[in-house]
């Protein structure tokens, strides 16, 4: 164990010793790995909190199912546990006619006197119908009113919120966006890294061709280096942290205006903890992999 | 079906040849290597060594001296024949079977091999260090060998400010620290003086009475003729002389 530990201590002297001794190479590889994950990081950061705005809104998320006329009390029951069995959907609540004249009394206000000369309430009973949580998005939205779409004593269905829509298209265009960028970055930054290791690797050739001729493991030469690329990588991730960090508390609060169109009001949030373990996870796994990957490509005669 | 002897000899044979018996340490078939087209730096070598056995290897340079030991180290693949290293097949180890082979085989390299930018006490510590040993018990036996080798006073230097024979007896420090089953010492003595040569020599021979197989390529004859033990002569990569120890102790 303590055996383990002091092997550990020297290669990661060793990771250090490779560091500091090409300090611009290294500061490049940290740099570049900080920079990809300060654009990911502002990607994720903007997906979460546009999709919080929307659980915010979360009753917005519901399909409402509007019932034929003259549809008795006691069927539209039936029908409402019936919707209730439809996979995706969390909760039916039925608004009797009587209801919906009320609620479009307060929504439209003073527009009431508009209803004044009719005899007879014309607004529709209706099923509103709650959303399952993996159902709250255009797709789950799409695929619930499609499968209530078939039962008898429904006569229209819709979201209501067309905007809802939109805003998941907007959401989803923002996380794609994200992933493509997060891919090529990914990969640019893997050649980077991978690039600075083996020129470590190349300046240090005749200390391991020695380490080699006693006796060394490849593991024992090449953990050092391993190492160098783990650091280098959880290195970027700091910095990407601290940055977005100084971006989140300084900056933003610079544009409360555009905050105001794109998240409607809601407070905007920083990474959980989790998250910014991932953060750094994410920096710490493209170094490991870039040193890996220049071992391999310098391994081979 | 026939089994004829010769069918029945072809069978036996690798079983002897990965047995090693117990006697020898190093075991070379038919050995040639080639580093360029049509140019053999070794050709058709077959030798054998007993374990603890001394040996000298000499010849004029450019014989092969050089060459033959980094076979038995696995540090070159020979073109043509077989090897046998402490009963393992040399060549054909992988690359996670050839460093615990190494790690039985002390080497003291021509040009030494010492790590700049690391100390005379780190540079032996490395032979146990790749091992794996934990660093405070190094200390104890890096301190021993070098003692012994008149270089204790040297320890926190760095190679390259000690002088030509300096360096050579920490390279014979770090050969031995780890008490190896196999010592090959590629001119070990070719910069040190006349009284020096005589101590570390003395301190080499030590080691094959406890048992390890100790091979020294060399072109000085003054120490093969002191020393009386078998001598194996190359020549244009050729065995040309395999003369038996002669019994005479220094
Ligand atoms: N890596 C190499 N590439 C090409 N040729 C080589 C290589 N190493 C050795 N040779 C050639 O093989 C032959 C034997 O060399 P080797 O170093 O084994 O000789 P040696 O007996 O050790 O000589 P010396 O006494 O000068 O050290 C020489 O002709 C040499 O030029
Ligand atoms: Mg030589």
């Amino acid at each position: 164990m303590s055996r383990a530990a002091a092997q550990l201590a020297s290669f990661l002297r060793a990771a250090l010793r490779g560091i500091t001794a090409s300090p611009l190479t290294s500061g490049i590889a940290i740099a570049t790995i900080g920079v990809t994950l300060v654009l990911l990081g502002a990607f994720a950061l903007l997906v979460a909190n546009m999709e919080r705005m929307l659980d915010d809104v979360g009753d917005a998320l519901h399909v409402t199912a509007f019932l034929e006329e003259g549809l008795a009390p006691e069927a539209q029951r039936e029908l409402a546990s019936k919707a209730a069995t439809v996979e995706g959907v969390a909760s039916v609540r039925i608004v009797s006619k009587d209801e919906a004249l009320a609620r479009f009394r307060g929504g439209v206000g003073r527009g009431a006197a508009l209803l004044e000369g009719l005899s007879e309430n014309p607004l529709p009973a209706s099923l509103e119908i709650g959303l399952a949580d993996g159902y709250r998005s255009a797709s789950g939205l799409a695929r619930v009113s499609g499968s209530l779409d078939g039962l008898p004593g429904i006569s229209d269905l819709t979201s209501g919120q067309d905007w809802v829509e939109g805003y998941l298209r907007a959401i989803a265009l923002v996380r794609g966006i994200g992933w493509g960028l997060a891919v090529i970055l990914a990969l640019a930054t893997l050649l980077i890294v991978a690039n600075t290791i083996r020129l470590a690797v190349l300046s240090r050739r005749d200390e391991l061709e020695i380490l080699a001729l006693v006796g060394a493991s490849r593991a024992y030469v090449g953990t050092p280096f391993l190492l160098e690329g783990l650091i280098q990588g959880a290195a970027g991730g700091v910095l990407a942290l601290l940055l977005l960090y100084a971006v989140f508390r300084l900056v933003l609060p610079g544009f409360e205006f555009g905050l105001e169109l794109v998240l409607g009001g809601v407070a905007p949030r920083f990474f959980t903890a989790s998250e910014a373990a991932l953060l750094l996870a994410a920096g710490s796994g493209l170094g490991l992999f870039g040193a890996a990957a220049a071992l391999a490509s310098e391994s081979r005669p | 079906m026939k089994l004829g002897p010769s069918r029945f000899l072809g069978r036996r044979r690798p079983r002897e040849y990965a047995g090693g018996g117990r006697k020898a340490a190093v075991q070379l078939y038919h050995v040639s290597k080639s580093y360029t087209a049509g140019h053999y730096a070794l050709r058709d070598v077959s030798l054998e060594f007993g374990r603890g056995e001394f040996v000298f290897l000499t010849g004029p340079s450019g014989a092969g001296k050089t060459s033959l030991l980094k076979l038995i180290f696995a540090a070159e693949r020979p073109s043509e024949g077989q090897i046998v290293v402490l009963g393992r097949n040399a060549p054909r180890l992988g690359p996670a079977a050839t460093p615990p082979l190494r790690r039985r085989i002390g080497v003291v390299f021509q040009d030494f091999k010492l790590l700049p930018r690391r100390t005379v006490e780190e540079n032996v510590a490395l032979a146990l260090e790749v091992v794996g040993a934990p660093r405070r018990d190094n200390r104890a036996k890096v301190f021993a060998i070098l003692k012994q080798l008149g270089l204790q006073h040297r320890r926190f230097h760095h190679p390259l400010s000690l002088s030509g024979g300096e360096q050579q007896r920490v390279a014979i420090a770090r050969a031995l620290v780890n008490e190896p089953e196999i010592l090959l010492a590629d001119e070990p003595t070719g910069n040190l003086d006349p009284e020096l040569t005589v101590e570390i020599m003395d301190l080499i021979a030590q080691t094959s009475t406890r048992g390890t197989t100790v091979i020294v390529a060399t072109h000085d004859y003054g120490i093969v003729n002191r020393y009386a033990k078998r001598c194996v002569r190359l020549e244009g990569g050729r065995v040309v002389e395999d003369a038996p120890a002669h019994g005479a102790t220094p």
